[in-house]
Order: structure tokens, then C-alpha cells, then sequence
């Protein structure tokens, strides 16, 4: 009962991708979403230990700051609730930045150095040890992997007609990805149909890509545009496949559980 | 007091952008449009946005009183 | 008890028949200081 997913990436970055994934049902996309943002643990800081802190917060103000900088989470290195430590020593005057973070173990390390935690200065000193905790979204919020994930259908349009002679100049405003189906219409010269166009590649204006035209815009049923972004734990492919992953395993259980 | 590590509404890590962001639109010679600097720095939503632009650093303020 | 007297900075221990009062300047301003020990935060 194995079903053949296309897959096709309309932009690719380290940390953001688009892609489009057909034929799947929105209850199936859904799932994806959310096992991308619940699913997929990721490390965070989860106990502090604070040896010295002058500084002019709060210890537990503190504590929330470096709770959500974004560590670095190999896939499959590590159990779920598995700890790293972490540690810190500044000393005004100067400031604290994530990158100061000094990890016990190298693959566990700030995706970012230079969020600013704390502004110390002359005489202030921050010193602590950290835990990091392998956990996922479901448990918190810091622990999840992707941020702002989000599909919607892959969208067609349709070519009516010709736009009438004293309609309205309107723009025709259109976000999301569309797939070519009236290259002829285009006024890009290259247009193929099947292309794969990003909306912003003609301003989010329909009028501008087909000049002239009376035009329809159709959701396709059974195809999804994703949107992904991650907080840099990992690259969106591992956030992905991790989530893809998840959704995987737990139907095999379930299949298994069912079967007596 | 310090700018917050990530953006309240969807979670982007917006804290590593602000020293940047402040020394191109506020403490340069001739400031630059905040606007522009957001798009460079790929900060791209409103929600991401308006915690950089909204922010004012106030450790100074209080670091006297400590 | 430990404190720290806001004004002229000295460290000051209380006693129970003292009252608050610096005994070096007689500021009735006294502060705690921050104990030495490690504190455990959960980060939530």
C-alpha cells in the first residue's frame, strides 16, 4: 500500500525552504505541519545554575533568555532527555552574548553567537552552568525545531478571457506558488506550463505577469506548498525528514498495536 | 531592558539582528532607513519587525540604581 | 544577619537589640546581599 509522493523544492536556504509536495490529502499535510513544529526535539537550556550573577536581572529573567537560544541538535546523536552542559563567565564591563556559551560536548552548540543575553557593567560578573535538554515542542515551546511552518494549496489560473476594454485597472493580488498552465499568456517568454512560479517573482500581481486577461484562480486539490523555517537547531532538510520520521514510526505502532 | 531573544509571535530568533539594527539606525553618523536595514537583515514578517523597532535598550537607565 | 548599609557602603550585622541602624553612620537604609550560594533556576 505504498504511495509515490512527488516532492519538488521552489527554494531551498539553509534555514527556509519551499516546497511542494503532491498528491496528498489536507489531513495528511496538517500532520506534517505539525510534527514539524511539536515532534522533532530539539536541545534548549532548561536548568540554570547561577555561581555568580551581579548583573541587573534577575536570575530567573535570565534563565528565560538563555532558555530560548537555539542550540545545535544533531539528528539521531541523542536520546530524548539526554543532557548537555553548558556553561558561562563574563565579567563587565562587556556583554554576555550566546556565543559565550562554552558546551560540554562540541555538537551542542548556540546556532547563533551574537544574541545579546545580558550588559554587564564595570564590577558586574555572570557566571552559571547550564542544562540542556533534548525535548520536543510538545513539551515547550523553546524545544521546537521549526518556527512559523505553514502550507496552502498549490494554485493554477486560468486564462477566461480577455480583460474588457474599460474594466477597471485593479491590481489582481495573488501570494502563494502557482503552477503555469497559460504560458502562452505569460508575459514572461520563457514560461513553460508546469513551471513552478513563486508569486513573488511578479510582484504578487497577477496583472503583471498576465497583461490583459480576464483570469481564474483555482486551488489544485491534492497539492501543497510548504513553507518551512527553523530556528537553526538543524537545516530544514533534517527538520523534514525528522518530522516525516516521527509520523512514520508512530504508524508502524499503531499498525503493530491494531494487529493482534 | 535587553532585547528579546526571540520575536513573541512566531518565534524567530530576532536577538542576534539588534546590535546591527541599532548601529545602522540609530548610532550611525547618518542613520540608515529602518526599513532597509530590516529587509537586509532578512527580517521579513511585521511581527519580527516591530521587536526591533519597538525596542529601547534600558540597562543604562537602570544599571545606577543597582 | 548581614546587610550592607545603602549610604556608606560598610558591611553591618544586626543584632536583636540594635534595631536597624548603621552603627558607623546611623543610615537606617540597610541592604541585603546576594548569599554566596549556587541558585538553581528552572527555566520555563
Amino acid at each position: 500500500m505504498t504511495e509515490e509522493y512527488e516532492v519538488e523544492f521552489v527554494d531551498l536556504g539553509e534555514r527556509e525552504a519551499t516546497f511542494l509536495v503532491r498528491p496528498i490529502t489536507p489531513a495528511f499535510a496538517n500532520g506534517i505541519r505539525r510534527a514539524m513544529i511539536a515532534d522533532v526535539p530539539t536541545f534548549s537550556i532548561d536548568t540554570v545554575r547561577f555561581i555568580e550573577n551581579s548583573s541587573v536581572m534577575f536570575d530567573e529573567q535570565l534563565g528565560l533568555r538563555l532558555g530560548l537560544v537555539p542550540l545545535s541538535t544533531p539528528p539521531g546523536e541523542f536520546e530524548e532527555g539526554e543532557e548537555v552542559t553548558l556553561s558561562l563567565d563574563v565579567e563587565g564591563p562587556e556583554t554576555a552574548y550566546s556565543g559565550d556559551l562554552v558546551a560540554s560536548d562540541p555538537m551542542v552548540e548556540p546556532a547563533d553567537d551574537n544574541i545579546p543575553i545580558i550588559d554587564l557593567k564595570d564590577g558586574q560578573r555572570l557566571e552559571l552552568e547550564a542544562d540542556a535538554v533534548l525535548d520536543s515542542g510538545r513539551e515547550h515551546a523553546k524545544h521546537q525545531g521549526g518556527v512559523a511552518v505553514s502550507y496552502r494549496h498549490l494554485q493554477t489560473v486560468e486564462v477566461v478571457g480577455e480583460r474588457g476594454e474599460f474594466a477597471a485597472d485593479d491590481p489582481h493580488v495573488l501570494r502563494g506558488v502557482i503552477e503555469e498552465q497559460e504560458a502562452d499568456a505569460a508575459a514572461d517568454a520563457d514560461a513553460q506550463n508546469g513551471d513552478l512560479v513563486p508569486t513573488d517573482a511578479f510582484d504578487n500581481d497577477l496583472t503583471n505577469r498576465y497583461p490583459e486577461k480576464e483570469l481564474d484562480v483555482h486551488d489544485i486539490e491534492d497539492a501543497f506548498v510548504f513553507n518551512v523555517e527553523t530556528d537553526g537547531s538543524f537545516d530544514v532538510e533534517t527538520l523534514v525528514l525528522e518530522a516525516v520520521g516521527s509520523l512514520e514510526t508512530r504508524a508502524d505502532e499503531l499498525k503493530e498495536a491494531v494487529q493482534l | 531592558m535587553m532585547v528579546p531573544v526571540r520575536c513573541f509571535t512566531c518565534g524567530t530568533v530576532v536577538g542576534e539582528h539588534w546590535e546591527e539594527f541599532k548601529a545602522r539606525t540609530r548610532e550611525a553618523e547618518e542613520p540608515e532607513d529602518p526599513e532597509k536595514v530590516l529587509d537586509e537583515l532578512g527580517v521579513e514578517r511585521h511581527c519580527c519587525r516591530r521587536m526591533l523597532v519597538s525596542h529601547k535598550d534600558l540597562v543604562d537607565i537602570v544599571a545606577p540604581y543597582q | 544577619m548581614s546587610y550592607k548599609c545603602s549610604r556608606c557602603k560598610r558591611d553591618v550585622t544586626l543584632d536583636e537589640y540594635g534595631g536597624v541602624r548603621c552603627p558607623y553612620c546611623g543610615h537606617r537604609v540597610l541592604l541585603k546581599e546576594r548569599s554566596r550560594d549556587v541558585k538553581e533556576v528552572e527555566v520555563e
